[in-house]
């Protein structure tokens, strides 16, 4: 396999190495040993977590939801099962052993034991159950929730003409994958706690607190009876429930080591149950307890709420260096030691699976996606450097120990140090794709002219796959729509209608395209439905977020919130005083759109090589015996290559979308700004769009992210930035992140001279304010080989939009896809 | 000299602009492929560089085959295109007036020109956004070919526009050309990459089709006139041409006294055999190979050399 001519990434050496059976674990034994555990191995599910949630729910009628929500976790905690996993550090796994996902019947319970039938056999991300948990999903809990879900009840408000673009008219389960909602498959959107917080306080620290404000309560204020005081009391029972929690593993860790045999394993476990009695409860003392809190706090979180994309984990260099260095400083602690814990809490994450149960779900987030994001670098607060020497530890174990969780972002600014710069290069050349990059310098200023103070816009955090937090100031939990413009494009093709649902009229009629002289009166049409998609998300939004406050609670999460605190209001109320609301809608196909205009504009209008009614006949039939039409719009002018041409149409789609926002935003309380940032859901939005004036056949994946259509970007890299900025308009502030994927081979950053070529990428990346950037370096023909023979390369980790992945658990067409994209290689 | 003239010499024939190139010259730098060559060297990577106009190319992947599309045929003035037994067609290069009108007809690019006449204005306007990644990296644009001194014209045209400009520029060369066209380059430049195939004078003329000596020549005089300049000269390792400890070894002697030079092996690779099939050309080259182990042996020669420097 290897030649002089071939470059390996560490990564592919490193899965070679071990399909040849040398692997090396030197100083990683424990690691590999609790890898093995669970590699490998199809995701179980755990019912606990619904069961007593439920049991809980049925005793609560009638009470404040926050309280039930609280009452429901202390049930649920009492009565689970506790684990301590063999050779972990860390306790608090929220199901089975192995690799698991729980179930949030609030969700979706309605369609719960229908879902679990197909589950096994599912293409995207299966999972198995056993017949006993099952039955009890059928029989105990999906009943209950008949009639009760956010899900059956945003579909029960949705009026008539939103309800066509959103769901399947014949089966209110199905997304029409057009104007998507993602609100009845996760309870919240991506966020990132205050851990901090829990650290320095314990969760007594803020317990306490509560009680001092019931006392001081009047009560004679109706306000303060009826939603302060149920809310503080939930904050006190949800205190109390972590802490019973984490107790009951410092009662299992002590009987395990009683008998205990191994004299070093049952010191472990005598530390462990000394840590679990202590934290989250109390404030942590090292950085053992430190690393121990903030795993409870965030596995509680898991429990607690379907968070999108997983529960980030914040500026984990930041609130746990402190601990770091007092350790460091005393020699109680030691780097190997320090990233052994962190990597038994990767582990950890590793085993947590972010389950599904719709269908709609399970696509979105294809190959068990996660973006529990760990925060590194960056500026401090008050706008200094931030990284450190546990910044460096974080690196150095994606290195050694490429794991695909947890989601490594680095936040990178004009000021970053050399080292920082070069070691973030270097793990990115490793091959796994982190981290991923995060511009400080386009993402503060957007922070601060949406109102954020300078302190707090230095200290976000990033959170899911490519947002930015601010833990105490944020206050925006709504999940967002993702809109497919391609098939606007569609329906101005063919008059409203789209080829995958017949004569079905689902968008406007603006008219058959074959009469239009201009581009202009074309242009027009397109942005009638365009605009025409914006407001139906913008109406499903305003639903939304109306409807959730009285379906979802979140004690914990609110607890650890200074506003909601200060205010006694649950996180997902819909405005809470002082809050910024940081939303979005998702451009989906944005290259695919562009590419399909510019083609139009170019071969119809201005060279008049095709006329409209010869595309839209080669679309109709998906260019059988249309290879000349489709040749020709795929050779037009592209996305992604720093062609004017292309760009400007990408420039004033992108101005429509944020014109439209500062218009309508303000008067639902919120930002809800341009993202373009897909991860795994180009695939399933594709397909339900037939054939584009681009070239793409029918049913294949639209563009994804910012990132130019697949083999589109012909320029290279550079060109491939460029093209994001200049699509861009920088006058406005409504805009949120921006997803670019390059690609490299091995050979484009090999050696040290490469790593600087990188480095310099990534400055000019920062330069060019650009919100995020990630990597992938790997062979074509890995892939390849990879696709063709999945059991060797079960290691293999891709980069796919916003999160990393085991390549063989990808399905085929996501596979495909992969292997489609540019590789940017120079020979 | 007339007015007409003074505007073609500031015209070239481009036929590739190559962004993000990473192995050629310091920095990010962005390749401008000028056509034309003195040379014609059996393992020539970039056929389409050798000749100095503009030639038609043929990608038989990408034809769509004469059951949907003859366009490129309707088009053709001069009957120069028939079907080919495979439904795709073939080009008859005797009667090819290279008019490219089926260029331009051809809706998949199968066809494709190479070459482009284009100013330096033009060039430098195409390139100019990727200067960012230039300053930070310290790179910028390297010319390259074909032989870019066959157009010093043109080149130093690109060169003053970059000056003006502040971009970098470097020049990848044979070596084989008038010291007084390579003396008008150096001026401009800051580095040089320079080739130097073998110092066998009668091995180099079998294989790229003439002697050494000028080359040589050029080098030294590079050197001694210009010796700030740093100079990469660099070796395509070819596998039965110069891939022995010998060949190297006698290279390595030559440079061993130029304190401005650094050395690299380029190790030999087949990406331009597709190419040759475009333009109808035979590649004599097919069953070479280089052997990794070759390759290593010879770079550790490299690289002992270098620590003794």
């Amino acid at each position: 396999m290897s030649s002089c001519c071939t470059v390996l990434s560490p990564h592919e050496q490193r899965i070679l190495e071990e399909q040849q059976g040398i692997q090396n674990f030197a100083g990683r034994e424990r690691i590999y040993d609790i890898l093995n555990t669970f590699k490998a191995e199809r995701p179980k599910i755990d019912v606990e977590r619904a069961k007593y949630f439920t049991e809980s729910f049925k005793q609560t009628e009638g009470q404040a939801l926050i309280l039930r929500w609280a009452k429901a976790m202390k049930h649920i905690v009492e009565n689970m099962t506790v684990y301590i996993d063999d050779h972990q550090l860390l306790a608090g796994r929220v199901g089975y052993q192995g690799r698991y996902g729980i179930l949030y019947p609030e969700l979706d319970g309605d369609f719960l034991d229908l879902a679990l039938e197909q589950m096994p056999s599912r293409v995207e991300s299966p999972f198995n159950i056993s017949d006993a948990d099952a039955k009890v999903v059928i029989e105990d809990i999906a009943p209950y929730w008949k009639g009760k879900t956010f899900h059956e009840a945003l579909t029960a408000a949705l009026p008539e003409e939103t309800l066509k673009y959103t769901y399947d008219p014949k089966d209110p389960l199905k997304s029409r994958f057009i104007v998507n909602e993602t609100a009845s498959f996760r309870s919240s959107i991506q966020w990132v706690h205050d851990y901090e917080k829990v650290l320095k306080k314990g969760f007594k620290g803020i317990k306490e607190e509560a009680q001092a404000k019931l006392a001081a309560l009047d009560p004679f204020s109706a306000v303060d009876t009826m939603e302060k005081k149920p809310f503080l009391e939930a904050v006190v029972i949800a205190c109390d429930a972590i802490a019973l929690w984490a107790n009951r593993h410092a009662k299992m860790a002590f009987d395990m080591a009683k008998k205990e045999k191994n004299p070093v394993r049952k010191q472990e476990l005598l530390d462990m149950a000394e840590r679990c009695a202590w934290v989250p409860e109390n404030p942590a003392r090292n950085f053992a307890e430190a690393v121990q809190s903030q795993w409870f706090t965030q596995m509680f979180s898991r429990m607690e709420q379907k968070t999108g994309t997983i529960i980030s984990n914040g500026r984990m260099d930041q609130y746990l260096y402190p601990y770091f260095k007092q350790d460091m400083d005393a020699g109680i602690l030691t780097e190997e030691k320090a990233i052994e814990l962190l990597e038994c809490m990767w582990l950890g994450m590793a085993q947590f699976i972010d389950l599904y149960i719709s269908p709609t779900g399970g696509a979105f987030n294809e190959g068990y996606a996660h973006w529990e994001a760990v925060t590194i670098g960056g500026q401090t607060p008050d706008g200094c450097d931030a990284t450190n020497e546990l910044t460096y530890l974080f690196l150095q174990s994606k290195r050694e120990f490429p794991m695909h969780y947890p989601d490594l972002a680095a936040r990178i600014h004009n000021r970053a140090p050399a080292r920082f710069l070069h070691e973030v290069a270097e793990t990115v050349k490793e091959g796994s794709g982190f981290p991923k990059l995060i511009n400080d310098e386009e993402v503060v200023p957007l922070l601060l002219a949406k109102g954020a103070s300078f302190e707090e816009a230095y200290d976000y955090a990033v959170s899911g796959c490519a947002e930015c937090r601010m833990p105490n100031r944020d206050t925006y939990t709504s999940p967002n729509a993702y809109i497919n413009f391609p098939a606007a494009v569609e329906m101005t093709m063919y008059n409203g209608k789209m080829k995958l649902h017949g004569d079905e009229i689902i968008g406007l009629q603006t008219g058959d395209p074959c009469e239009f002289k201009t581009w202009e009166e074309y242009w027009d049409a397109y942005l009638k439905q365009h605009i025409n998609f914006l407001k139906q998300a913008f109406i499903q939004q305003h639903t939304i977020i109306n409807l959730r406050a009285k379906h979802f609670a979140w004690p914990t999460g609110s607890a650890l919130h200074d506003l909601c605190m200060n205010e006694c209001k649950d996180l997902h109320t819909p405005v809470i005083e002082g809050g910024i609301d940081l939303g979005y809608f998702e451009f989906m196909g944005y290259g695919t759109v562009i590419d399909s205009l510019a083609a139009i504009k170019k071969l119809v209008y201005e060279e008049k090589v095709l006329t409209m009614a010869e595309i839209i006949e080669a679309m109709q039939c998906n260019f059988e015996g249309k290879e000349v039409i489709r040749q020709l719009l795929a050779n037009a002018p592209k996305y992604g290559n720093n062609d004017g041409y292309a760009d400007e149409i990408g420039k004033a789609l992108d101005l429509e979308c944020v014109k439209f926002t500062k218009k309508y935003s303000k008067e639902l309380g919120v930002h809800l700004d341009l993202r373009i940032v897909p991860f795994t859901s180009h695939v399933p939005f594709g397909k339900v769009v037939g054939a584009t004036p681009n070239g793409r056949k029918a049913f294949t994946p639209v563009s994804d992210g910012a990132s130019a259509s697949h083999g589109a970007d012909v320029n290279g890299p550079t060109a491939v930035l460029l093209s994001n900025f200049n699509t861009k308009n920088l006058g406005y502030r409504e805009r949120a992140a921006r997803l670019v994927n390059i690609k490299f081979s091995p050979s484009c950053v090999a050696g040290e001279e490469g790593t600087e070529k990188l480095v310099s990428f990534i400055k000019t990346w920062c330069d060019l304010k650009l919100w995020h950037i990630q990597f992938n370096v790997i062979n074509r023909e890995t892939l390849l080989a990879a696709k063709k023979d999945p059991d060797k390369y079960r290691g293999l980790i891709v980069r796919i939009a916003g999160y990393s992945a085991y390549f063989t658990d990808l399905s085929p067409d996501l596979q495909d896809d992969l292997i489609a994209r540019t590789e940017h290689t120079s020979m | 000299m007339n007015a007409k003239n003074q505007v073609n010499k500031k015209m070239g024939c481009v036929f590739n602009v190559q962004r993000y190139s990473v192995h050629d010259g310091p920095g990010i730098r962005t390749i401008i492929f000028l056509k034309g060559c003195p040379l014609s060297c059996r393992w020539c990577s970039n056929p389409e560089s050798q000749y100095a106009e503009p030639e038609l190319a043929f990608n038989r992947n990408k034809c769509i085959g004469t059951s949907e599309c003859f366009r490129c045929s309707t088009f053709c003035a001069f009957d120069a295109i028939s079907e080919a037994a495979d439904g795709k067609i073939s080009i008859d290069r005797q009667k090819c007036t290279k008019c490219f009108r089926c260029v331009a007809a051809c809706p998949s690019k199968a066809m494709h020109t190479f070459g482009k006449m284009m100013s330096a204005k033009e060039v430098l306007d195409s390139i100019e956004s990727e200067s960012m990644f230039y300053a930070r990296s310290g790179g910028g644009i390297t010319i390259s070919g074909g032989e870019p001194l066959h157009q010093i014209d043109f080149v130093e045209e690109i060169f003053k526009e970059a000056k003006r400009r502040r971009i970098d520029v470097t020049m990848e060369t044979c070596g084989f050309a008038d010291w007084e066209k390579l003396q008008r380059a150096a001026g401009y430049m800051k580095s040089i990459l320079f080739d130097i195939k073998s110092m066998d004078p009668v091995k180099h003329e079998e294989y790229t089709g003439v002697s050494n000596e000028l080359i040589l020549q050029n080098l030294q005089c590079l050197r001694e006139a210009f010796p700030d300049l740093q100079i990469f000269v660099r070796t395509p390792l070819i596998p039965g041409f110069n891939d022995t400890e010998e060949d190297i070894k006698a290279i390595l002697t030559f440079i061993k006294d130029m304190p401005n030079v650094k050395y690299e092996l380029l190790p030999y690779h087949r990406m331009g055999q597709q190419k040759y099939e475009y333009l109808d050309r035979p590649y004599e080259m097919i069953e070479e190979k280089l052997q990794d182990e070759t390759y290593s042996k010879l770079q550790s020669l490299v690289s002992a050399k270098r620590e003794i420097h």
